[in-house]
Formats: C-alpha cells, sequence, structure tokens
C-alpha cells in the first residue's frame, strides 16, 4: 500500500531548483562524477520534498516508486524484514541516499526498510522507473551509477559496520544516539540528588507512595485493633505502638525520648559501619584481582563459592568460638554477607569491562598496572557500588540475626528481648527504625557512589531529561 | 622511541622514521573442526615506511581481522607478519592502533583521554599538553574538553578518539575505519586534516575503509581485497601529487581512473558475496545487469 505523502510536495522545480538538484546530486556516492547533462536529465525526474520530524517516509511493504537523497536533517532507516539480515538501523544524514528498492525490476519495487523522519529532513525524491529510463540513455554512466548503487547496498546488506555498534550492556548509554549537550554548570552527586528528589516530588510517586503506606497502616490498624481477624490478635496495634513512640513516659521504657533508644540505634549502626568498611576494604580489591587475574581466580574462587552459600546462622558458632567477647562476633557475622556481595559484584563489574577499553589502553602504551589502575578499577566501579549498595542491606540482614542470638543492645537485640519480655509495643518501635535505618544507609551509599562516579552521574542525569 | 613533541610539528625530519610491515602468506581461521571458519587465507603484502597504504575491500571481508593480527592481539594461523623485519608476538609500543570499535574510556573526560597516551608513558610533557590543546581545535572539541564522553554526539566523540590516537608519534599507524559515522561535512575535514598530518610526519600508515573517495583522497598506494577469506585483490598506486585537494580531485581524470578501476573490482567481490548475502541485494544486481544486457542488445 503505497501513501501519497501529504508533506509540503513542492511544484515542479523551477530551472533554478534544478541546478540546485544537480548541485546536490553531485554530492552524492551514487552521482558523483558522471556528466553534467546526464545529472540535469536526472534533475528533470526529481522533486524536492520535506518532512517534519516524527513523519513516517514509507513503510517496509510499502509500493517504491522513488529514490531518497537527503540535503538536509536526518532520516532513520530501519531494515527488519529480510531473513537473511538482522534489524539494522541507519540514520541517515546529507547526501546519503536511501530507498533504491525503487530501481529494481518491476515486481520488486517494494520497501524492504521503514524510513522515518528523526529531523525536519529535506529530501529529493528521484522517481525509480524515470531514473533508469534517464539512465538507459548512457549505458557507460549507467553502469557506474549502478554499480554505486550496488556497492551501497552491499554495505548496507553485507556485514555488518551496525554490527561494530552493537554494544556491551555497561556501554548502552553512550552509544544511544547522544544528543548533543547544552553547557551546563557543574553536576555533582548533591546536585543530582537534590534535582532526583524535585523530580520525584514533581511526579505522582510522592503520591503513591504515601497512598501505599496508607494502606499500609490502615491494614494494620484494622486487621489488629478493629477486625482482630484470628491470627493478628496478639500483635502490637498501630496506636498502641505509636502511643508507646512518642510517649514521654513509655510503658516499656523505649521511645524517642528515651536515651536507651538512640543507644540501640547508635549501636547497630556502628556494628554495620565498621562491618561494611571491612567488608568493603577487603572485599573490593578480592573482588578486583579475581576479575582481573585468570590464576588467581582459579586458585580462590571455588573456595569462594563454596563459602558464599553457607547462611549466616550457621556461621554462629564458628563465630562465638572463634571471638571472644560480644561484640566481634556480631560484627564478624555482619561482615561475611557484605563482604561476598562486595566481592562478587565487584569481580562481576571487571568482567564487564568492554574489551575495547583495555585495548585501548594497550595501544596507548599503559603498562599492565596502569590498565589495571586506569580502566580496570574505574570501569568496575559501577558494579563496585551496586555490590555496596546490595552489601548494606545484607548487613543489616545479618546484623539482626546476630544481634538476636548472641550480643547485647541494638535494635536485634531489642526486637528480640521485647519478644522474650512480653513487651511486644516496642517490637513495632524496633522495627520501623530498623527500616527507617536501613534505608538511611543505603541512600548515603548511593550519594557516595554518585559522587565518586561523575561521569555516570551526567549519563544518567542527561538521559532523565 | 620518538617523543610526542614531534608529532605535529617538526615536518620533513621525520620522513625517515622507520615502520615497514611485511605480511607474508598469512592466515587466519577461527573454530575448528567442521566449524572453521577461514577468514584470511594466504595473504601478503607490504607496508612500506613512511607511506600511506589504504586497505579497501568489502564489508566483511576480513579487514578488521588483520589489524587484530597487525596489532599482535591474536595470532595468525599461518604465514608471519613482521614490522622492521622483527616478527609481531604482541601488542608493542612501535604500533598504535585505533580499532573499529575502539572506545574513549567514558569516566575520562574528553581532555584527559586525549591526554591518556602521553600520561601512560610518562610524557605528560609541556609540549604535549600544548599538542593536546591544538588537537582540540582541530577536531573542534575546545568547548567540550571538561565534558565525559557520554555528553558528545556520536561524531564528537569519534573525533575525540581520533585526537587521542593522533597526539601519540609512533613508527606506525594503524587505524581501522576511523571516519565512520562521521556526516560527510566533517568526514571531508577529517580527511584534510588527516592527510595533512601524514604530510608533516611522514610516518607510516596504514587506514582501513570502504569508502572509495576517502581511500583515494587520502592513498598512497590502495590494496583492494577479496571478499571473505580475504588477500590482496590488486595494489594500485595513487600518484596524485600532495597536497590534495578534494575539489580538484573530482575533476581529476587520473582519479577517476583509479575510481572507477577500484569500484568494479569492489563491486566483482560484492557481487561475490551475495550468494550467502541477501536475496534483496541479489535480485538488485540480477535486475541491473539485466537491464544492461537489454539495452546492450
Ligand atoms: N573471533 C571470530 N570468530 C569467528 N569469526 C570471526 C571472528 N572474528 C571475525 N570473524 C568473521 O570474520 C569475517 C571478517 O570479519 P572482520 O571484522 O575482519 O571484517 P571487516 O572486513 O573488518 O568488516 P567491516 O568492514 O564490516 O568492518 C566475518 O565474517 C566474521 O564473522
Ligand atoms: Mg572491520
Amino acid at each position: 500500500m503505497f501513501r501519497e505523502h501529504a508533506a509540503s510536495m513542492q511544484s515542479r522545480p523551477s530551472s533554478e531548483a534544478e541546478q540546485l538538484i544537480v548541485r546536490l546530486l553531485k554530492r552524492t556516492m551514487p552521482f558523483q562524477v558522471i556528466s553534467e547533462g546526464m545529472l540535469q536529465s536526472v534533475a528533470a525526474v526529481s522533486r524536492p520534498f520535506s518532512y517534519r520530524a516524527g513523519e513516517v517516509i514509507y513503510r517496509a511493504g510499502d509500493k517504491a516508486d522513488d529514490v531518497y537523497v537527503v540535503v538536509s536533517g536526518a532520516v532513520d532507516h530501519l531494515l527488519s524484514d529480510t531473513p537473511t539480515t538482522v534489524e539494522r538501523n541507519r540514520v541517515m544524514h546529507s547526501g546519503d541516499v536511501f530507498g533504491w528498492a525503487a530501481v529494481l525490476g518491476q515486481d520488486k519495487r517494494v520497501r524492504l526498510a521503514t524510513a522515518t523522519c528523526v529531523e525536519t529532513a529535506e529530501v529529493i525524491r528521484i522517481n525509480g522507473a524515470a531514473l533508469i529510463e534517464r539512465l538507459n540513455d548512457d549505458p557507460a554512466t549507467a553502469k557506474v551509477v549502478m554499480s554505486r548503487f550496488a556497492t551501497m547496498i552491499t554495505r548496507e546488506f553485507g556485514a555488518p559496520a551496525a554490527a561494530a555498534q552493537i554494544v556491551a550492556p555497561n556501554r548502552t548509554v553512550s552509544d544511544a544516539p547522544a544528543a548533543v549537550p547544552r553547557p551546563r554548570g557543574h553536576a555533582t552527586g548533591l546536585a543530582l540528588t537534590l534535582y532526583r528528589i524535585s523530580r520525584w516530588l514533581r511526579s505522582p510517586k510522592p503520591f503513591l507512595m504515601l497512598l501505599g503506606f496508607a494502606l499500609f497502616l490502615g491494614f494494620w490498624y484494622l486487621s489488629v485493633q478493629v477486625w482482630k481477624l484470628p491470627r493478628f490478635r496478639e500483635m502490637p496495634g498501630l496506636t498502641t505502638v505509636f502511643h508507646e513512640w512518642f510517649s514521654k513516659n513509655p510503658t516499656y521504657g523505649l521511645s524517642f525520648y528515651t536515651p536507651e533508644y538512640y543507644q540501640d540505634i547508635w549501636v547497630s549502626v556502628r556494628r554495620v559501619g565498621i562491618a561494611f568498611f571491612l567488608a568493603t576494604a577487603l572485599g573490593v580489591p578480592l573482588g578486583l584481582f579475581l576479575g582481573w587475574s585468570r590464576t588467581f581466580r582459579e586458585y580462590v574462587f571455588p573456595v569462594f563459592e563454596m563459602l558464599r552459600p553457607i547462611p549466616v546462622l550457621a556461621w554462629v558458632p564458628l563465630a562465638i568460638l572463634m571471638f571472644s567477647g560480644s561484640e566481634t562476633p556480631v560484627i564478624f557475622l555482619t561482615f561475611l554477607a557484605s563482604f561476598f556481595a562486595t566481592a562478587l559484584n565487584t569481580m562481576l563489574g571487571v568482567e564487564s569491562i568492554d574489551e575495547s577499553y583495555t585495548r585501548a589502553a594497550d595501544c596507548l602504551g599503559a603498562s599492565k598496572m596502569q590498565v589495571f589502575r586506569h580502566v580496570i578499577v574505574p570501569g568496575a566501579m559501577p558494579y563496585i557500588f551496586t555490590g555496596l549498595q546490595i552489601s548494606v542491606g545484607v548487613a543489616w540482614f545479618s546484623l539482626v540475626a546476630a544481634e538476636m542470638v548472641s550480643g547485647q543492645f541494638g535494635l536485634g537485640y531489642v526486637i528480640n528481648t521485647s519478644y522474650t519480655m512480653v513487651r511486644y509495643p516496642t517490637i513495632g518501635i524496633g522495627m520501623i527504625t530498623l527500616g527507617a535505618v536501613g534505608y538511611v544507609t543505603s541512600a548515603l551509599v548511593r550519594i557516595v557512589g554518585d559522587s565518586m562516579m561523575q561521569w555516570r552521574v551526567r549519563e544518567l542525569a542527561l538521559g532523565g531529561r | 622511541m620518538s617523543t610526542v613533541v614531534k608529532a605535529a610539528g617538526t615536518p620533513t625530519s621525520a620522513k625517515a622514521q622507520a615502520g615497514e610491515i611485511v605480511v607474508s602468506s598469512v592466515g587466519k581461521s577461527y573454530g575448528e573442526g567442521q566449524f572453521v571458519k577461514e577468514v584470511v587465507k594466504d595473504c601478503s603484502f607490504t607496508i612500506e615506511r613512511g607511506k600511506l597504504t589504504v586497505m579497501i575491500g568489502p564489508s566483511g571481508c576480513g579487514k578488521s581481522t588483520l589489524i587484530r593480527l597487525l596489532a599482535g592481539f591474536e595470532k595468525p594461523t599461518s604465514g608471519s607478519i613482521k614490522i622492521n623485519g622483527k616478527p609481531v608476538t604482541g601488542p608493542g609500543k612501535d604500533r598504535l592502533v585505533l580499532f573499529q570499535e575502539s572506545a574513549l574510556f567514558p569516566w575520562m573526560t574528553t581532555y584527559d583521554n586525549i591526554m591518556y597516551g602521553p600520561r601512560a608513558r610518562g610524557e605528560d610533557t609541556k609540549e604535549a599538553r600544548s599538542l593536546a590543546e591544538m588537537l582540540l581545535d582541530k577536531v573542534g572539541l575546545r568547548a567540550f574538553r571538561k565534558k565525559y564522553p557520554t555528553q558528545l554526539s556520536g561524531g564528537m566523540q569519534r573525533r575525540a578518539e581520533l585526537a587521542r590516537a593522533m597526539i601519540n608519534n609512533p613508527e606506525v599507524m594503524i587505524l581501522d575505519e576511523p571516519f565512520r559515522g562521521l556526516d560527510a561535512m566533517s568526514k571531508e575535514l577529517m580527511w584534510e586534516y588527516y592527510s595533512r598530518l601524514y604530510e608533516e610526519s611522514g610516518r607510516t600508515n596504514f587506514f582501513i575503509t570502504t569508502d572509495i573517495d576517502e581511500a583515494i583522497f587520502l592513498a598512497d598506494r590502495l590494496l583492494i581485497m577479496t571478499n571473505v577469506p580475504t588477500q590482496v585483490r590488486a595494489v594500485v598506486e595513487i600518484d596524485i601529487p600532495r597536497p590534495r585537494d578534494l575539489v580538484s580531485l573530482v575533476d581529476d581524470d587520473r582519479a577517476n581512473e583509479v575510481k572507477m578501476e577500484a569500484l568494479s573490482l569492489l563491486h566483482e567481490e560484492a557481487m561475490k558475496s551475495f550468494a550467502g548475502g541477501s536475496k534483496a541485494a541479489a535480485d538488485f544486481i540480477e535486475a541491473y545487469s539485466k537491464r544492461l544486457r537489454t539495452k546492450k542488445e
């Protein structure tokens, strides 16, 4: 099915316009260096057209009448339905020619691709049949022009220039057609965070979030205190927990107004902090070496993979045997899962680095050590920080497990003792506090990550706009 | 080792640089047993020192494979490659290779990317820095020196990559389709700049392309490659005097003669690839030759 385009079709070109067409044709590959007479003859069967951004010039399956020469702007050419080729996308700019199906034999004049205008484009449309007719007046020139068409088509269908564009996942953003950036102020991690917050506030998300919380709290309140559902009857009710939490004189001795509350938070944060610091200090280098040195990995990785799935609780006896006191075993247990998460993600980060980066560094004369410092470390950074976010999460997870089993003070300890001592509202206070503190630490890691990876900050900020 | 200082500044004195590459009956296959794919077959050619040799061949014929062999990242299955008489055993500082898929480091700004080579070699000198400034101007990226690659358009990234390669002054410079993906205008500017740079430095250059105009504008000699498994199909000496001028080249008889010759060879090779290639393209060729035949009768 062929659509006649409504796009500002212009009247038959005057001879001046024809001269312009001739000049433009000269700049294209198939019509270079051919005689002026022939060009004029071709120009006579050409019409200038313009398309707006977003307009579809033709679709795969349409009847092909015209060959197109791009004068200005950009046209996206998506080749998708030939069985022997992969889907391939090319953007045509000034001087490029597309739509050559129009010069094929009568029965083959069908579009194989879809052409869409991406940037207001001016094109010259040359009627395919008329072009062949004109060219046939001069077989020698016809041969030249046709062989150039052939070369172009080969380029399009042959082994992929586009394959070179197939990108490793960590490069997707850089290979997306980047918008020409407007010069902007210095985007810091903080600026990005603020930007994210302001964008978040303007979106429907805060509303949804409040609604989510309201539903959750409402369900809590109703199920425990109003409906008194069978399984929920023993649970501390919403109002009980909040009343206790905000009470200057709490029944069970824990609220915003008691120093014990802050001491418990502090103890837990400190344990997580130490464990997280150690896990990072040891896990990142281990991960880097695991990813970097094949030999090292052969030695270490199997052991690593065997230890990794062991749950924290299974480590408890060993931890207590190994370390004296109650503090060190808790920190050790908190450290473990974090360490594995960090090391593993760092290793994956190194593996994710595209070989072209290390090759480029090699070629530019970097030593092995320099490749490590300048390519491996920064290249793995995005994964490292993903790993660190997971790591804080599992640190809190293990901390509570450890505090419940051994240890004194801390939020996990509070939750556990509140249960044994039948101070049910305090369980609620402990859990909500844990959630909030955990969220804050994870957000902190993200902010630090953003500020250490300016290049990603920019990348993401650019993508978000 | 030559220093960065000389890269663009000193004209004739550098002419006598070393850097002859001899490729003799090189073969390269991938895979094993019944899955073996021969990409390069009994391929021999010489890249003469101080000359700009351009290789052109159909897409997918094995050009980039040859580059990886020259760079030393892969070893030939048979035959040998020698630089200055010494066999290539691995990547070396005597060659600078700009791979087709080589990329800017996303974690460095444009300027840091360009300065990477000199810094890695401990040559972060005043000269290197001023050369970097000059290159930034040449490739039109001065305003973008502090931007990260993701903030540049595709063409800008390409130009930055080029500057990163050109700041170094190796004996041999090997470039795999460096201007691929640039728009017509900046492509022509880059041709002019690159050929000027070559004329000034006189170092050995090996340049891969699929663009015949680019090849003719740049080359001292042109290697036309066969389809896969690739070999040298023809060597064309392009004896058009330098410095060349794009505009006058359009009407230069010798240039057009070479162009026709090269195009017809390339066309033949391209036709061969249709057997296993695209049906649509094969149809096209068939229709086209039929039309020519009827015309002649
Ligand atoms: N590592 C590999 N394993 C198997 N086959 C390969 C490998 N590398 C390349 N090939 C094959 O070798 C052929 C030539 O590839 P190469 O990239 O050298 O072509 P090219 O001439 O550079 O093409 P282009 O002009 O599109 O860049 C292709 O058919 C490709 O499939
Ligand atoms: Mg290639």
